[in-house]
């Protein structure tokens, strides 16, 4: 579904990616973690089209994405989430997914509308107000529930557990599970949680940085010298 | 302030009946009214003249997020256009008004590259904009023949056996112009493209996210605002009958409309009419027979004070305090 | 040909350090306040019709007359502030509809005041030839391109040199850290607003010595104003001064070599140059861009 070969980044003198190549396959749920600044965030903003890449090429579902102008991607089945929760707070929730449908959905579909709600536990709430009337949890669920109604085929999660607390992690990670099951998307999903990581994803790509150091499970990636280094900031052959 | 398209407009249903019955009235009404009075009916038709402008830059503003202060610009090419187009080619009438409404709606396409810059700036590159045409039009003598004007602009011809060239005949047609501007604005405003405008000034990130084409939306509105303005000129310039450059492109078709929309509540749609009306007729009654020379530092005032301590309008501020029009019935009815 | 040329550079040059005292009081205040005065010209105009006033009601040189010029102006600026300063909220916008309203106050002030007929100096000596070389020029051009020459020679020590300058320069490129240097941004502000009357003043008097004035001059002075401020990129100096000579030469060139009707549209142009082609100016940050 997602292929990045090469991608650079150069932010002034700083290399904030650097020759990162990754692939995520049709139905696949892979992670994305690093430490601080290891550049994901920058990975997410380089796939949704805000920064551009020195080098390097992206294809997404077979065709050339770098030419896709950002607000065609979503159009284009990619969704994303924002790490902190970007509702159109002038809208209600209802109002949200309307136009999420209508711009990048392909079209309104207020069933369709009413199942996402239902799934992501906003079902009576279609009428709140997005900038006053929800809970963080709330907004984290209107957060993906704007990205389900563009009808991606793919969906880029930027640290969408963070802020909650034990028991919201792991009602969240069923909500990403169920809606993996229901919708059969790619999930790319950028997490600090391990145990979230290990529980939702076949797979874990790891980033220092700006260089991809891992591409595995996550049994392989956990116990890989360099990644442990990574986060203990003990280099790898001491 | 939420505008969500499950929101129900809380005085529809007083509005419902008001508006019917306003409507006849305007139409009916006011020309037997004031039948006899020929100064006050073209004060008048120049009131809803302007504010059709008004309405126009109030839906940039609303819808597009955009300020501008050169609308006058084009009022002017409109204009000239339909004049050019009605003397030198030929056309009729009522082809030329919308064709002088496309040519300013062409003209825009030039401040497009003023979309990308940031408010102050783009408000001004309009201001530059206006400016430039005006220029233009006094130099460009083999079109407009410059500073000397154009003359005996064809008027508004018979139809159905009525001849519209009068006072009353250009009423009826700048009030359905200015009707059905409304009309459009508001079904732009309750729709999905209004939404996704709505949402866009405050979280430009978050709708480009979900596929909203930002930039192309913003450049409809600076069309259609242009548009409208356009028709508003065109229209003027068969009424009045003569055109020269510092007449179609004078600064107060950009400032009267701008002073209206603030006073009658620019966030409305029906807010700029009724100031424009309010505002110019008392400028022209009153102002101006006060001060016959400079009696529009009154609206300087007026805008400045509104801005400090009402920027919603006047007309929304005093509202406020009145009993509400369609009332709920009270409980001893 | 080359003496058209360099007559045109020559005049062009004088004409522009005028119009660099009005442009660097606009990037003034915007630098402070991050607001565009749209009453900027209007207060250069202001300044002329004092100088006017002066010369008419007192037969006084108009030179004489900038003092007076100075304080009114002065006095009209702080006034502009004190009313700006009181927006309460959205001030980038609501502050471009306030000064709109205070520069159409003060276009028909000046309609009211002093009727709309054109006016320009009487002053023999001011309007007198000087030659230098072949080239020439009114005497009060010469005179006021020295005069501003060491008015802005003056404002760039007083922002490189001085506390207050200095003040101003540290609102301007970072107004929070400012204050938490315990720097008053308000009294930098006013300070700035000013300063900006006092160039305009000059501007006025100078603009009334070799030019001609009329009410309707105001818009069209802040307008290129800002079209030298887009030439030159916000947040830099000398990119106003260069903007500024550009636009004179450009505009005396044109005079020269087209028409003088055309010289107002020779800047229009320069600035639709600008904006299609060097949307930074030719020395400006990206500040102006959208952030994408």
């Amino acid at each position: 579904m997602l292929e990045l070969v090469g991608i650079d980044v150069h932010f002034g003198g700083i290399k904030a990616l650097d020759s990162v190549s990754l692939a995520v396959g049709t139905s696949e749920i892979v992670g994305l973690v690093g430490p601080n600044g290891a550049g994901k965030t920058t990975l997410f903003n380089v796939l949704s089209g805000t920064v551009r890449p020195r080098r390097g090429t992206m294809r997404f579902d077979g065709a050339d994405l770098g030419a896709v102008p950002p607000y065609a991607r979503a159009r284009r089945g990619l969704g994303r989430t924002f790490q902190i929760p970007q509702p159109m707070h002038t809208l209600t929730v209802a109002g949200n997914l309307q136009v999420a449908q209508r711009f990048g959905g392909g079209g309104v579909d207020r069933r369709a509308q009413a199942e996402i709600l239902e799934l992501v536990g906003l079902a009576g709430k279609a009428d709140r107000d997005a900038a006053t009337g929800l809970s963080l949890t709330e907004l984290k669920a209107l957060e993906v529930a704007k990205a389900l109604a563009t009808r991606p085929r793919m969906l880029l999660l930027d640290e969408v557990l963070a802020g909650l607390e034990v028991q919201g992690k792991r009602q969240f990670t069923q909500l990403l599970a169920q809606i993996h099951a229901r919708y059969g998307l790619a999930i790319l999903i950028i997490e600090h949680d391990i145990e979230t990581i290990r529980s939702l994803c076949p797979r874990v790509a790891v980033l220092d940085f700006g260089r991809l150091i891992a591409d595995g499970t996550p049994a392989e990636v956990f116990s890989n010298p360099a990644v442990v280094a990574s986060y203990t900031g003990v280099p790898a052959d001491a | 302030m939420t505008d969500a398209g499950a929101r129900v407009d809380a005085h529809a249903v007083g509005r419902r009946a008001i508006v019917p019955a306003l409507v006849v009235a305007l139409y009916l009404v006011v020309p037997l009214a004031f039948a006899g009075n020929l100064h006050l009916m073209s004060l008048v038709v120049a009131s809803l003249t302007i504010g059709g402008i008004a309405l126009a830059w109030a839906l940039l503003g609303n819808l597009g997020g955009l300020v501008s202060f050169g609308h006058a610009a084009f009022f002017g090419v409109g204009s000239y256009a339909s004049a050019l187009l009605v003397m030198k080619a030929g056309w009729p009438i009522a082809a030329a008004i919308v064709a002088g409404g496309a040519s300013a709606a062409l003209a825009a396409v030039l401040v497009l590259p003023a979309l990308r810059l940031r408010g102050p700036y783009f408000a001004l590159a309009v201001l530059a904009y206006a400016h430039i045409f005006r220029i233009v039009a006094t130099e460009w003598k083999s079109l407009t023949n410059g500073a000397g004007g154009i003359g005996s602009i064809p008027r508004f011809p018979v139809v159905l056996g009525y001849d519209f060239s009068g006072k009353t005949g250009a009423y009826w047609i700048v009030l359905s112009l200015v009707l059905a501007f409304a009309i459009v604005y508001r079904r732009v405003r309750y729709s999905d493209y209004g939404l996704a405008l709505s949402a866009m000034h405050d979280s430009e990130e978050a709708t480009r996210a979900v596929g909203v084409n930002s930039v192309l939306l913003k450049a409809a509105m600076l069309f259609l605002s242009a548009f409208m303005t356009g028709v508003m000129g065109a229209f003027n310039a068969h009424y009045i009958g003569f055109l020269e450059p510092d007449y179609a492109f004078s600064g107060l078709w950009t400032m009267l409309p701008i002073v209206a929309a603030i006073f009658g509540g620019y966030r409305t749609i029906a807010g700029p009419l009724f100031g424009a009306v309010v505002v110019y007729l008392v400028d022209q009654l009153v102002f101006k027979a006060v001060m016959p020379i400079g009696h529009q530092i009154v609206l300087g005032a007026l805008l400045g004070a509104m801005i400090l301590w009402s920027p919603e309008g006047l007309l929304p501020a005093l509202a406020n305090r009145l009993p509400r029009a369609g009332a709920r019935p009270s409980r001893d009815a | 040909m080359t003496e058209l040329v360099l007559q045109a550079l020559y005049s062009g040059v004088l004409t522009g350090s005028s119009y660099a005292l009005i442009a660097l009081g606009l990037a003034l205040v915007f630098g402070t306040m991050k607001i565009i005065n749209l009453a900027h010209g209007e207060l250069v105009l202001l300044g002329a019709y004092i100088a006017y006033t002066c010369e008419s009601a007192l037969g006084v040189n108009p030179l004489l007359a900038i003092p007076a010029a100075i304080v009114v102006v002065c006095i009209a600026t702080a006034l502009t502030y004190a009313l700006v300063a009181r927006i309460g909220r959205d001030r980038e916008l609501n502050s471009l509809l306030l000064t709109y309203g205070v520069g159409v106050m003060l276009t028909n002030g000046a309609l009211l005041l002093w009727k709309a007929d054109i006016r320009s100096t009487r002053s023999a000596w001011l309007q007198e030839a000087f030659v230098m070389g072949p080239l020439y020029s009114m005497r009060s051009e010469l005179l006021f391109f020295v005069v501003s020459v060491a008015i802005i020679a003056g404002l760039w020590w007083w922002l490189a040199r001085t506390w207050a300058g200095r003040a101003v320069r540290a609102v301007a490129s970072n107004r929070e850290a400012a204050k938490l240097m315990g720097i008053d941004p308000h009294r930098v502000e006013l300070a700035s607003f000013v300063v900006a009357g006092l160039l305009a003043a000059f501007a006025g008097v100078a603009i009334y010595s070799f030019g001609v004035i009329q009410p309707s001059l105001g818009t069209s002075l802040t307008i290129k104003a800002f079209v030298i401020t887009v030439l030159a990129g916000m947040g830099s100096v000398p990119g106003v001064l260069v903007g500024a000579l550009l636009l004179g030469i450009t505009e005396s060139l044109t005079t020269t070599f087209l028409s003088s009707a055309l010289q107002e549209l020779a800047g229009m142009v320069l600035f639709l140059v600008v904006l299609f082609a060097l949307p930074n100016g030719l020395f400006g940050t990206a500040w102006r861009r959208r952030v994408r």
